[in-house]
């Protein structure tokens, strides 16, 4: 790679973006005029609501004014000034009698509803008839001393006012929060007094007081605040910074003609693809820091007005220190590098702005829930957490900004790892799209249903293509989604020919679409499904020994992954199929089940016409690693068997490239899974063996659920010989596809040809 | 009956027949997955080269497959079979070595609207490695040449057509590659621009250039061109310099012999569309599925 064009080109692009006055407003000026705008209108919409006055229609009012025993609730046509906190609070409700003299409780419901539906109250208030007179009652017995069953005699539920609300209209709520302050209040009032005029001291209702005391100090609790909402509006804007440039730069260009210009100088396309990733990274990156510098100016002013307003406010919204704005820039590099590359990606794709704009959206929704997950409350950084894009980087950040450097610094190494990790492929990915002619030069073509299917069959190749290959896998999604959903409608308590039936069914759901597509839109469905001519023999026995080599390995990969992620496998072992496979008597039954089926239906999926398509790619190692990928994806619906089974696919994958045929994975699966389904049914017997006798003890040992494991030696041993085993399988002379070869030819050195010497 | 014209065709596939010189073009074929018309064959098995100093004209209607040809040469298509070769480096393998080889003037390549003519010349030499000393003379030549200091200031995005295909020759020759290919270069042009845009292709002859220059327009072909071949539907129907063309078919004059040629194909094509056109499915099964 040039870096010198590298350079050309990013100080060009970037040269290019900001001569560009609509992408220098939606970049610069739009964050500057947002926050500002924001911060005001939500001042002026606060104020509005703290002002604004509720209507209170009180039914039957009239009694408790008649009732000197009772303490005031209504005085002057308001509520008592001495039933809220502050006096003040009494002018929000504006108080309309009405009285309740010949009414039934039905009829004030229904008249309150249609004064509550027309907007002319907010809220409405019923005191029955006889409500007063009751707690005059009440009052009287306690100052003539009279005995407590006969006070409480009294029906208590018919002393039950009524208040009615509309909760769709927003105001509704809000006065009846105000009228439900005031009464409880009131209440307290009557109890009080009645408590005093039964000389009974007042803190009987109320013994003791719970204190709770928070120990964070008061940066704590706003770092707190701001840790968990800053990284997520920072990540947000990174994101949008970096995909209107993006577009701007590929399906612009390519709208405008420039891009083919650009293609045909001696740029490399990887040197295209990072001069413009730079570009949109910067963009990104400065689209995020100008809003969060925005953000901060404008939060600062309101703090400074609220804390004037609201006792407190000024404690609670702070400016985070200097130290927590330098690991957010630090944090901005890598998720902006991640989201350019996305977007570049994205946009390459597309064949004009405007069908670049419409990626967005799914962008958006993939990351969104990546950047929230650290805001879910409970959520803590581990291990897991840290392995996952965008969200690790996201706690990680908050960490930082907490100050918990020890509880984080831990995982420093696996965040910026799989960030990085995922930079890389996403650049690459970029780069991908970018050498693909049916990418750069894609047409507006009227899509036709009939035309497409015809062309489907009508122009199929020998095997299938990538298109093809991804559909596949959708297909299998799908059918495996719906089938799982009639399945769970099964009786619960199942026997073995219910699970020869659910095995059945699911296997088909991945074999069927494979075979069907590989005989209706390929050519030669032998080839497709990787089953032309006979395999070497050889291959097939060091399929079988690589499978029993690597099986202690893959164990012990499968618990590091549960210890990683954690999984409740007493449920997992309680179900009934496990119980089903625990308890049966034949394990040939099981095994033709759960071992063969399996590997000759998914070995003909994924390593057949999946890997097929995928090689179209034009690298094995991106064949090999997307078809793992989407086999541990398929293959179980919890992403702890995903992984593992991802480990495992990259293996038979490989197998499948070197030998070039289905039947050595075919038995590297069955043997594997014939292993795994053996020990599980023998697993209660090989764990007393190896309690019991000292030989066991070497080969196994046990962990903290019911799985076994074998020892480290085992492991390292079985480690050892599926290398060499692989070293086997890597110099065997494997078939290439026709992208892989051009690939290859395009990585040879370049030689001076003899044409040059004559010109 | 696919199978025997496919062998007919084999024997008679002018890849076979070796060829020299600074643009080698072997049996180069792009067959792309139509929606509508299936696998679409839109240039079959040329062949032809094209020598130093010599202006090769590829004429033909639209849809000829002239653009397509152009692109490969310029490393910006793949070929789906056969081979193209420029100054010696293969375009398939060693893109990046024809590309500095070559300098492309296309109708259908833009100039970038947000930078003036200088900037957007100055930024081509750079990505060819040039140095700012010798890359600035060069510059200054080649827009005192083209008479392009006017616009040398302006923005892309207030240039005439003519204006923007000037800056599209300036940054094709500022690396002075020793081939320049021409697509279609006149078109949109007023008569003033055309006669600029011509009279530099005959400099550059004169300069040693190889020049390959795609067109429709008979009179420019008939001007500028040594050797010319005629292609329709992706087919190259005869090759040869303007004179020995009107001689080899009788006619005096290069757009009568066009017209001619076309119809006579276009009828064929018509009558038989599997023997006229190489059929798809024979070329899928070569094996190589590129497009």
């Amino acid at each position: 790679m040039n870096w010198h064009n590298v350079r050309l080109i990013w100080a060009r692009e970037t040269r290019d973006q900001l001569r560009d006055r609509r992408m220098l407003f939606m970049i610069c000026v739009l964050p500057i005029l947002l926050y500002p705008l924001l911060g005001t209108t939500f001042m002026q919409l606060a104020q509005f609501m703290r002002k604004h006055e509720s209507t209170v229609l009180i039914v039957g009012a009239e009694q408790l004014r008649d009732a000197p025993t009772l303490p005031p609730l209504i005085e002057n046509g308001r509520f008592a000034a001495d039933l809220f906190a502050a006096p003040h609070e009494a002018q929000l409700l504006h108080v309309e009698e009405q009285s309740a003299e010949g009414k039934s409780e039905a009829d004030v419901i229904a008249e309150g509803r249609r004064e509550l539906i027309a907007g002319t109250a907010d809220t409405v208030v019923y005191f029955p008839d006889g409500f007063a007179e009751k707690l005059a009652r009440i009052h009287q017995r306690l100052q003539n001393r009279e005995p407590a069953d006969t006070v409480q005699s009294e029906p208590v539920e018919e002393l039950k006012p009524i208040v009615l609300f509309h909760s769709p209209r927003e105001a509704s709520p809000v006065a009846k929060m105000r009228v439900d302050r005031a009464i409880d209040r009131w209440m307290a009032k009557i109890v009080e007094r009645n408590l005093r005029e039964s000389h009974v001291p007042i803190n009987i209702t109320q013994p003791f007081e719970l204190e709770s005391i928070d120990v964070a100090g008061r940066e704590q609790k706003q770092a707190a605040l701001y840790s968990k909402l800053l990284p997520f509006i920072v990540f947000l804007w990174a994101l949008t910074g970096a995909f209107y440039p993006a577009v701007d730069l590929c399906a612009g260009e390519k709208e405008r003609g420039t891009l083919e210009a650009l293609l045909a100088s001696p740029a490399q396309r990887s040197e295209i693809v990072w001069g413009k990733l730079l570009t949109v990274m910067l963009f990104s990156v400065f689209t995020a820091l100008l809003n969060l510098a925005s953000m901060g100016f404008t939060a600062a002013f309101v703090v400074r007005q609220m804390s004037a307003a609201v006792p407190g406010g000024a404690s609670l919204f702070a400016m985070p220190p200097l130290i927590s704005i330098f690991w957010i820039v630090l944090a901005l590099l890598p998720i902006s590098a991640l989201f350019s590359a996305l977007s570049l990606a994205c946009a390459a794709f597309a064949r004009s702005t405007k069908e670049g704009q419409y990626y967005f959206m799914p962008l958006f929704m993939i990351t969104l829930p990546l950047m929230l997950a650290p805001m879910s409350p409970g959520t803590e950084l581990n291990l897991g957490n840290s392995l996952i894009p965008v969200t690790g980087l996201s706690f990680l950040l908050r960490g930082l900004m907490e100050g918990d450097y020890q509880r984080v610094v831990p995982f420093v190494l696996p965040v910026v790892v799989v960030t990085l990790g995922c930079c890389w492929l996403a650049v690459r990915w970029a780069i991908e799209l970018f050498n693909q002619e049916s990418v750069l030069f894609r047409e507006n073509e009227r899509f036709e249903l009939r035309a497409w299917l015809i062309h489907l069959v009508r122009d199929r190749k020998a095997t299938p293509s990538v298109g093809a290959a991804l559909a596949c896998v959708a297909i299998i999604f799908l059918v495996k989604f719906f089938a799982g959903l009639a399945l769970t409608s099964l009786p619960s308590e199942p026997h073995f020919g219910l699970l020869v039936q659910v095995v059945l069914i699911t296997q088909l759901c991945i074999v069927v679409p494979a075979l069907a597509m590989a005989f209706l839109f390929t050519r030669n469905p032998q080839q497709s499904l990787l089953l032309a001519g006979w395999p070497r023999p050889a291959t097939l026995l060091a399929a079988v020994a690589l499978a029993v080599a690597f099986f202690p390995v893959g164990l012990q990969v499968g618990e590091w992954i549960r210890q990683l992620y954690p999984i409740d496998m007493e449920s997992l072992a309680d179900s009934p199929f496990a119980q089903l496979l625990q308890s049966s008597p034949s394990l040939w039954k099981i095994l033709l089940l759960m071992a063969l089926l399996p590997a000759v239906c998914e070995e003909l999926a994924f390593r057949g016409f999946v890997l097929s398509g995928l090689r179209h790619l034009g690298h094995k190692w991106w064949a090999i690693v997307l078809t793992a990928v989407l086999f541990g994806m398929a293959h179980t619906a919890l992403l702890q068997q995903s992984l593992a089974a991802a480990v495992t696919g990259v293996l038979i994958g490989y197998i499948a490239v070197q030998s070039g045929h289905l039947a050595p994975c075919i038995l590297f699966h069955f043997a594997y899974n014939g292993l795994s389904l053996t020990l599980g049914h023998w697993g209660e017997r090989l764990t007393k063996l190896a309690e019991s006798k000292p030989l066991f003890d070497q080969f196994f040992q046990p962990t903290h659920d019911r799985l076994q494991v074998f020892s480290p030696a085992v492991v390292v041993t079985g480690g050892l010989v599926t290398l060499a085993l692989l070293w086997w399988f890597h110099r065997l002379d494997s078939p290439k596809s026709a992208e892989e070869r051009l690939t290859e030819a395009r990585l040879q050195p370049v030689q001076r040809p003899l044409a040059q010497d004559l010109s | 009956m696919l199978k025997d014209s496919a062998r007919q065709a084999d024997d008679s596939n002018p890849a076979t027949v070796p060829v020299s010189g600074m643009i080698q073009a072997l049996g180069l074929t792009k067959v792309y997955d139509d929606l509508r018309r299936g696998r679409f064959v839109a240039l079959d098995r040329l062949t032809f080269d094209a020598q130093p100093g010599e202006v090769y004209g590829l004429l033909g209607p639209n849809g000829a497959g002239k653009t397509t040809a152009l692109r490969i040469l310029g490393t910006v298509l793949q070929p789906s079979f056969g081979s193209a070769q420029v100054n010696g480096f293969d375009c398939l393998t060693q893109p990046g070595m024809v590309r500095r080889q070559i300098g492309v003037i296309s109708s259908n390549t833009a100039i970038y609207d947000r930078m003036s003519a200088w900037e957007t010349v100055e930024y081509f030499g750079r990505l060819h490695g040039l140095d700012d000393h010798l890359l600035h003379g060069r510059m200054e030549t080649i827009f005192r040449r083209l008479q392009m200091l006017e616009i040398r200031d302006l923005l892309g995005g207030k240039m005439s057509t003519g204006m923007k295909q000037k800056v599209s020759i300036a940054r094709a020759l500022v690396h002075d590659p020793p081939v320049l290919v021409f697509d279609e270069a006149t078109s949109g042009l007023d008569v003033l621009a055309a006669r600029t845009l011509l009279d530099t292709i005959q400099e550059l002859r004169e300069q040693g250039k190889c020049v390959v220059f795609s067109t429709h327009i008979m009179r420019e072909a008939e001007r500028l061109c040594d050797r010319i071949a005629i292609l329709h539907r992706g087919r190259m129907l005869t090759e040869g310099g303007v004179d020995e063309l009107r001689d080899k078919h009788g006619q005096s004059d290069l757009e009568e012999l066009f017209f001619h040629l076309i119809r006579d194909a276009e009828d064929l094509a018509v009558a038989s569309p599997h023997d006229y056109v190489w059929a798809s499915q024979e070329a899928a099964s070569l094996g190589t599925e590129f497009s």
